[in-house]
């Protein structure tokens, strides 16, 4: 029998991350691949024009022939120009590093249960957990760079 | 009717690997899954080895993989594992644990983690004069738990067992919720600084095959999930 070690903590907070992260991941595919009309508010927002971007011909094609010819789809500058906007930039950014950290977690201490399931011996559990972290870690720094400066 | 019954034979002096072997047995829709294995073993081939005791499931003794799911063989019927003539019936060791013989396993593992979470009461105070006395309310938190028998249909129905052998296991720590609110017990500190371990509650998935397999219907994945709870609320009062 192994020596007390909690996980506890980090339990709880699977639990919490797992409830946050169905709001997060309903608003996010809601507002970033679903719903024309609030994201078209949105757009009227931070874009100058009040319009929605041209979509290049071939795009427009390819999301006709996979969603219908009603579809629309919120492209790249969109989300760029919302990230940029002076108002809503920091709503979306704050929205995303959160996104970011509580998928994260949520994930990685997921992967580390499966990995303490087939990984038995302690110093190959602590190599694991090591690497896995250090892996989120880089992930964590790589995301929050892309969010931070994504339309500076 | 008659049955076809697969039995997963072995016998370590002979055998390299466990194999299938198939017998006919008479049998009534009421009769006890036991009861089949015992009519192989007295009547069809006598090297047939099973562990089963009071018959009646209350020993827990008998508890191996039937038809895929781990059940006691005195408790459930013919009715309920075959529709008529015919059909076949399987029966193997419980999954994940060493096999001694046939479908005898090597219970020694399962035992030890048992002993791992002091399954007895631990008290501080001076030994009362009379019986430690307990309310119809605190007694109905643990009622439920009581009624384990120890068969380890549960703890070898688990994945995380058959993942990590050293994983405690879902009748082990159903113990450790029995004791830890139990209102007389001392022992809360002890019991979780066991069950809060790498091998311990957190490997609970909540998937629920504990409770599916209990031939006692205890509500396994409920009290592990308090048990849970209770350490975390000890661990967060203990940090602050």
């Amino acid at each position: 029998m192994a020596a007390s070690q909690t996980n506890a903590l980090n339990w709880f907070l699977h639990r919490i991350t797992g409830t946050f992260l169905i709001f997060f991941l309903i608003t996010h595919f809601w507002v970033q691949h679903y719903d024309h009309q609030a994201a078209s508010v949105t757009h009227e927002v931070v874009t100058e024009k009040g319009e929605m971007p041209d979509y290049p011909e071939e795009a427009e094609e390819g999301v006709e022939a996979r969603m219908g010819s009603s579809a629309e789809a919120t492209p790249y500058q969109v989300v760029m120009q919302r990230l940029a906007d002076p108002v809503y930039a920091v709503l979306w950014k704050g929205f995303n590093i959160l996104f970011l950290v509580v998928a994260l977690h949520h994930g990685f201490y997921g992967l580390n249960n499966v990995m303490t399931d087939y990984i038995r011996n302690p110093m190959g559990r602590l190599v694991a957990r090591a690497l896995s972290w250090t892996v989120a870690l880089g992930l964590l720094i790589l995301g929050l760079y892309s969010v931070i400066t994504a339309g500076w | 009717m008659q049955l076809n019954i697969e039995i997963k034979r072995y016998n370590p002096d002979e055998d390299d690997e466990p194999h299938w072997e198939s017998y006919e047995v008479p049998a009534e829709p009421l009769d006890s899954a036991l009861s089949l294995l015992l009519h192989v073993k007295w009547h069809i081939d006598g090297t047939l080895s099973l562990r089963k005791s009071c018959a009646h499931g209350i020993c827990g003794s008998d508890a191996m993989q039937i038809n895929g799911e781990n059940k006691l063989a005195c408790s459930v019927l013919v009715q309920d594992l075959a529709d008529g003539d015919g059909d076949t019936i399987t029966f193997a060791p419980l999954p994940s644990a060493p096999v001694i013989k046939d479908l005898i396993i090597d219970q020694s593992r399962f035992f030890e983690k048992y002993r791992d979470v002091k399954p007895w009461l631990i008290t501080d105070g001076p030994e009362p004069e009379r019986e430690y006395e307990q309310s119809p309310e605190e007694h109905a938190m643990i009622e439920d738990a009581t009624k384990c028998i120890m068969c380890g249909a549960c703890t070898h129905a688990c994945p995380s067992t058959w993942a990590d052998p050293d994983y405690l296991g879902p009748a082990a720590m159903l113990k450790a919720y029995r004791y830890t609110f139990d209102s007389r017990d001392d022992g809360v500190e002890e019991r979780l600084d066991v069950v809060d371990s790498p091998d311990g509650l957190w490997k609970c998935y909540t998937i629920f095959n504990c409770n599916e397999s209990c031939p006692k219907d205890i509500d396994i994945t409920r009290w592990l999930s308090a048990l849970k709870r209770k350490a975390a609320t000890s661990q967060a009062s203990t940090t602050a």
